[in-house]
């Protein structure tokens, strides 16, 4: 039989018989002001659940054992509720209730659903959400899972609800000495808080230490190591709350991100770059009285124990150049392992951070592109995490910004809960027109949601040349403007005597180059005889030598006429008198070397006709070569010091 | 869902070699336009020679100070 406190009998019992333990009386002073709003409520919630019938009929919880976890600064509740169905029609949605105190700090909600028995056991996801029946009072804030397929009369399902609280611990004393360990407050129901009645239902709240300062007392309540365990409790009716209040010793880092904004840059040459600003808090108790260094060092154990010095972040596999700096540079303490599934980041701020300090710093690492852009159905697709890959953070203010690259278009977002989204416009290296970026923000997260989230948009690969572009024109306008330069007369004085004679230089020089080429020419032709001549003595075949011999002849003439007219320039030119004693010689040279040359050919030719040996050709030709070989070098000795003028 | 991984078009590995030796063609190339520029008279230059020179080495100095950008890490 149930004798426990109804909601009428608690608010004496909740003055007087909260248990005193070896804290001073200050502290019971303080639990005395805290206490008066519980009742408070407490009756409101009486009164408003006797005059409503907001408490449903139609389900039964037969069963529900929670489990809180407070080994961290983050709260999570698992609840495992089998639901019945005790009405007359099918139903389709549970609902879950919670006071709006709990509500807000509310960070996320999971529900789970375990069809079949035994090894057969799936369990998928159910969507929860918030809504507002009608006739409840406002002091409850209401979730509606929905059911998969319509719960029969008679039948029963399973649920397990998982909610996640931030801020729900709350430091007290709240402030304390750097010896002093942290204690902390919690507040929540010994009943479970729902809109059905309940026939069975147990609570276990895990506790990091066995230290307890206090906890509330019913009946059916007991301290097991570390955990306290308060039930089983039975037939207990709709919309009861117990109120109960644990106080006890937690030192885990209370690691709160007041804002931390990601940025996420895809370039599509190959890196996906993630950069982290984050800007923590401890959120624990304060500390007062000064911070001594001695005592933090040599005595660790007395000291600090709240405190945190280092930070572990998971980052992706293959992640690379990471670095980790904040404002005034580079911060050295940091270490990085990784394998194929996971970097692990290990950061150590410049301080240990105490409750109530404050550090700011950024993070930042590459990852290959490979590994987080997809394409599908003709559209880019983006598949990051969502959170924050530091370990147990809770973060105020999430800001993530997907930089795509420029010429992106139809770019929307797939998240799996929602935020707020809106686009933005961001210049960096190489932009015309600047990046599109996409901003999504949301409040109050922890770790649960740090999921993988979409962004789709449609990129077209050869706009990715459009940076090459820039800079191939961006060169190709100092050539053109070198080009333009060397063009352009730009003397002041377009009559003085100087400004003429280097008019004049200039055309002399033009000339003698194209004598020089002409030269080069002959010097061809004369090279093209000589091969012919040794073609002869390899094959024997005299008519394409006596052809090769023609073909010489036509462009050698060619080439002299040509040759006149610029001989007559620079002999009539007087700013070359210097050069043309140089040309007229090489010209002579050449015209002696023409002649030698020709010699030799018919001689070579007619030998072969006549069938003469090797060695007599030789001993025929033997003074026109040495001779030719003599010109040939005196000409190219003249070619190389009118090229040095 | 058939989703394959997009990556770059050209191999991240090669981003060093490409970058020296793109930049090594071009500069060979700028110092030909501008060997021709000084050696050649006001009369002899041809303009279309000059503007395919300088075409043909800021489309290599281009692309070579692009895959130096992107093996020092800048990913533009």
């Amino acid at each position: 039989m149930l004798s426990e406190p109804t909601l009428v009998d608690l608010a004496p019992y909740v003055t007087t018989k909260v248990p005193v333990s070896s804290l001073e009386s200050l502290t019971l002073a303080r639990s005395r002001e805290m206490m008066p709003t519980v009742p408070h409520f407490v009756l409101l919630l009486f009164s408003l659940s006797i005059l409503s019938s907001t408490a449903r009929s139609d389900l039964v919880i037969s069963r529900v054992d929670r489990r809180i976890d407070l080994t961290s600064h983050i709260v999570r509740v698992l609840s495992s509720l089998k639901v019945e169905n005790v009405g007359a029609g099918a139903v389709s949605e549970v609902l879950l209730a919670f006071p709006n105190s709990q509500a807000e700090n509310l960070a996320t909600i999971k529900t789970i659903y375990i069809e079949g028995k035994g090894k057969g056991q799936g369990s998928s996801s159910l969507p929860t959400a918030r809504v507002e029946p009608e006739g409840v009072p406002p002091e409850l804030t209401f979730y509606s899972v929905s059911l998969p397929k319509g719960l029969e009369k008679r039948e029963t399902v399973t649920l397990d609800v998982l909610t996640v609280f931030t801020r729900s611990l709350k430091p007290f004393p709240e402030e304390i000495t750097q010896a002093d360990v942290q204690l902390v407050l919690y507040q929540d129901s010994a009943h479970y808080l729902s809109p059905y009645a309940v026939k069975v239902q147990t609570l276990g709240i895990r506790l990091p230490s066995r230290r307890v300062e206090s906890y509330t007392k019913y009946p059916n309540t007991k301290l097991v190591e570390s955990e306290i365990r308060y039930g089983p409790y039975e037939n207990v009716p709709a919309l009861s709350y117990s109120p109960i209040v644990v106080h006890f010793e937690n030192n885990h880092p209370f690691v709160v991100a007041r804002e931390l904004v990601r940025e996420i840059e895809i370039s599509h040459w190959g890196n996906v770059q993630v950069t982290e600003h984050y800007s923590l808090v401890h959120g624990g108790a304060g500390t007062k009285g000064g911070f001594s260094r001695i005592d933090y060092q040599y005595r660790p154990s007395i000291s600090g124990a709240s405190s945190f010095r280092q930070l572990i972040a998971r980052l992706p596999p293959r992640a690379h150049s990471i670095y980790y700096r904040d404002e005034i540079g580079n911060i050295s303490t940091s270490h990085v392992w990784g394998d194929s599934r996971r970097t692990q980041l290990e950061i150590e701020p410049r301080f240990p951070i105490f409750g109530g300090w404050r550090t700011s710093f950024t993070i930042g690492y590459g990852l290959p592109l490979q590994d987080f852009l997809f394409e599908s159905e003709g559209k880019r697709v983006l598949n990051i995490t969502f959170g924050c890959p530091m370990a147990e953070v809770v973060i105020d203010n999430l800001i993530v910004e997907v930089v795509l690259p420029e010429g992106s278009k139809a770019i929307s977002v797939s998240a799996p809960f929602p935020t707020r989204q809106w686009q933005e416009v961001k210049y960096s290296h190489l932009d015309i027109a600047g990046r599109p970026v996409v901003v999504l923000e949301k409040n109050n997260i922890v770790p649960e949601h740090n999921l993988y989230f979409q962004v789709y948009y449609k990129f077209n690969n050869l706009s990715l040349l459009r940076e090459p572009m820039m800079l191939i024109i961006g060169f190709f306008f100092l050539f053109i403007a070198c080009i333009v330069y060397m063009h352009t007369d730009m003397s002041i004085s377009k009559s003085s005597a100087s400004y003429l004679a280097k008019l004049q230089w200039d055309e002399v020089q033009a000339t003698v180059q194209q004598v020089q080429n002409i030269i080069s020419h002959f010097l061809a032709v004369h090279d093209r005889l000589e091969a012919s001549l040794r073609d002869l003595s390899r094959t024997g075949d005299v008519q394409s030598c006596k052809a090769a011999r023609k073909a010489a002849d036509g462009q050698l003439k060619e080439l002299t006429k040509e040759l006149k007219p610029l001989l007559g320039f620079l002999q009539s030119s007087p700013q070359a008198s210097q050069i043309w004693p140089k040309v007229e010689e090489v010209v002579a040279k050449e015209k002696e070397m023409q002649e030698k040359l020709m010699q030799k050919h018919s001689t070579v030719v007619d030998c072969f006709e006549k069938k003469l040996g090797g060695r007599e050709i030789e001993n025929r030709i033997a003074s026109q070569q040495q001779k030719l070989s003599a010109l040939r070098q005196e000409v190219d000795d003249l070619l190389e010091v009118i090229d040095e003028i | 869902m058939a989703s394959k991984p997009i990556s770059s078009p050209v191999p991240v590995a090669w981003y060093p070699s490409l970058a020296v030796l793109m930049l090594s063609i071009g500069l060979v190339v700028t110092a030909s336009f501008f060997i021709y520029e000084a050696t050649s008279s006001r009369r002899n230059r041809s303009l279309s020679k000059e503007i395919i020179t300088g075409a043909v080495a800021s489309v290599f100095l281009g692309f070579g100070s692009l895959f130096l950008l992107l093996a020092t890490g800048v990913y533009v």
